[in-house]
């Protein structure tokens, strides 16, 4: 997809713009020297090692779980959660 | 100030004080409070449950310290069947589905959750004036803010309407509501305490943390609530820390401070003041003090709102109105979607969410956000080098007093660079303390990433000293 998206359309906001303030902070860092301009991801690494990875296994949600999420669904019908009309694009 | 749980623990074991009285207590003045730290109160469940501890200690059961004892909780935690809005239009109908790590755990060693508690919306903003419920007025003075994003936790801890609160810290939000409110207020090295069931700002510096009126409370609350956890895979395993372990100030010899952060103008006179002369008394005792070199404040807070900005962009795009949250119909999904976040979200976190879909779309995030990336790297580095000179790092928590309510919205840049002491230290992930003591808003301690007990240490030393 090479469409320009602007941050309205990205944020999905209506009408956002950037602003003045965060653009201020954004230019501070473009003019910081930095000794390189690769981070490392090894200093502020929290990823987990392989070997410690969890049990991929399915938890099953308790009855008062399944339904507060069901109570918490934006809509419901006919005992149905309603999503909106998906389009194509 | 001594520990307030001790105190009530010894009362409720000696039936001095029933559990039902102490929770009713605080609920009342919960209720008649003016300083707009509640967004709901947890009434049915906080006395039933305080029921149950006066049955056991009626029938002669011992009870552990924390069982009965009353706390708060910032309202961005899930506490299953609790209203949890992160004080939102968004979320205001929103209840919570499971619990949070932290929060379980306080829940399993029997503490008693009364309310959930105000604060910026989603922990974007450092006055608690970013939110639905009005905003939070400051325990000393109301006609201040009380900070954020944890001011609602803060200002009821000071006013002792919870014996101690939950906060949550991504680049100050503990610690500087603590510093404007005079009580303690810890964020722990990243990782101590699981995130699981904390709604994401920032995931690589949220962190949970504890707020009290003494050292103690904060040590039991931290020990309590840490521990690695299978649901955040960024928590590690620590070691309890004991009360012995931080009553004595044995092996800290040195203390740095970073020159920059009080040579600046931006900072109060006053509290620059004040601060040199804590300086000058933690000298007279012997220990060394040391002058640091650090970053510009300016690099510091653009540095971390440009990350944070990012990180909060991706977090937040699950509010959609589908998923979760208020949903308001439109023509298409597209539009649903876009009229429900447009219309839901506080112009502050509009700001944020646009500005970090700016840092990391295509032809800035190199110049911006990679650069942010590497300039973390470097501040990182720089907590190394100084933590093989120094045993400590002490600066204050903020460079002014705390902004008359209204101030802060009218002025977002001003409102980040008020966050210039305590940014650095979340992008370190290091733990940091803040302490009501050495200027009018406190002092931050902080050591290298898992010394969190060396924090608690200095800080037992400090009361003693200044």
């Amino acid at each position: 997809m090479s469409k320009i998206m602007t941050v309205d359309v990205l944020s999905s906001i209506k009408g956002a713009k950037p602003s003045e303030a965060v653009s201020q902070l954004f230019d501070v860092i473009k003019n910081a020297h930095t000794t390189n301009n690769s981070f490392n991801a090894n200093i502020n690494n929290n990823a987990v090692s392989v070997n410690d990875l969890r049990e991929d296994v399915v938890i099953e949600s308790s009855a008062i779980e399944k339904e507060i999420i069901k109570e918490n669904f934006p809509k419901q019908k006919k005992g149905f959660l309603v999503v909106s009309k998906v389009i194509e694009e | 100030m001594e520990s307030q749980i001790h105190t009530l623990h010894k009362k409720l074991v000696s039936q001095e004080i029933s559990c039902l009285d102490l929770v009713k207590e605080k609920l009342e003045a919960l209720k008649q409070n003016t300083n707009n730290t509640v967004n709901s109160l947890l009434e049915d469940s906080a006395l039933e449950s305080a029921k149950k501890v006066d049955q056991k200690i009626a029938s002669g059961e011992s009870i552990g310290l924390l069982e009965g004892i009353p706390f708060g909780i910032k309202d961005v935690y899930m506490v299953q069947g609790t209203y949890t809005t992160a004080s939102s239009d968004l979320l205001k109908n929103y209840k919570s589905a499971y619990t949070a790590t932290a929060i379980q755990k306080l829940l399993d060693a029997g503490a008693i959750p009364i309310v959930k508690e105000n604060c910026d919306s989603f922990g974007h903003g450092s006055s608690s004036e970013n939110t639905i419920f009005g905003a939070v007025k400051n325990a000393i003075n109301p006609e201040l803010v009380g900070g954020g994003s944890s001011g609602g936790s803060a200002v009821n801890v000071a006013k002792d309407y919870t014996v101690f609160s939950i906060g949550g810290d991504t680049g100050g939000s503990v610690r500087q509501p603590a510093g404007y409110n005079n009580v303690y207020g810890l964020k722990p090295t990243y990782g101590r305490i699981s995130r699981y069931g904390l709604m994401a700002y920032a995931s690589s510096t949220d962190c949970v943390g504890p707020i009290a009126k003494s050292i103690e409370d904060i040590r039991i609350v931290l020990n309590t609530m840490s521990g690695k956890d299978a649901k955040d895979q960024t928590t590690y395993t620590s070691k309890a820390i004991t009360e012995e372990a931080i009553s004595s100030n044995g092996s800290i010899k040195s203390v740095g401070y970073f020159k920059n952060f009080v040579e600046s103008d931006a900072i109060d006179e006053k509290i620059k003041a004040d601060f040199f002369s804590a300086i000058e008394k933690i000298k007279a005792k012997g220990i060394e003090v040391k002058e640091l070199d650090f970053f510009k404040s300016d690099t510091l807070v653009s540095t971390y709102y440009t990350l944070a900005m990012a990180e909060t962009a991706s977090n937040l795009s699950r509010l959609d109105g589908t998923n979760y949250g208020n949903r308001i119909e439109s023509d298409n999904l597209k539009e649903t979607y876009s009229v429900t976040r447009s219309e839901n979200f506080s112009e502050e976190t509009k700001r944020r969410i646009v500005g970090g879909n700016q840092v990391l779309s295509q032809g800035f995030s190199d110049e911006i956000y990679l650069k942010g990336l590497s300039l973390r790297d470097q501040i990182s580095q720089n907590f190394e080098e100084d933590f093989s000179e120094v045993d400590i790092i002490i600066s204050p928590v903020t460079p002014m007093s705390p902004p008359k309510i209204g101030d802060s919205l009218k002025d977002p840049l001003a409102m980040y660079l008020s966050d210039a002491y305590t940014v650095g230290f979340s992008l370190g992930q290091l733990p940091t303390l803040t302490v009501p003591q050495g200027t009018e808003t406190g002092l931050q301690i902080t050591a290298a990433k898992d010394n969190d007990e060396l924090v608690l240490k200095f800080a037992n030393f400090l009361k003693d000293t200044i």
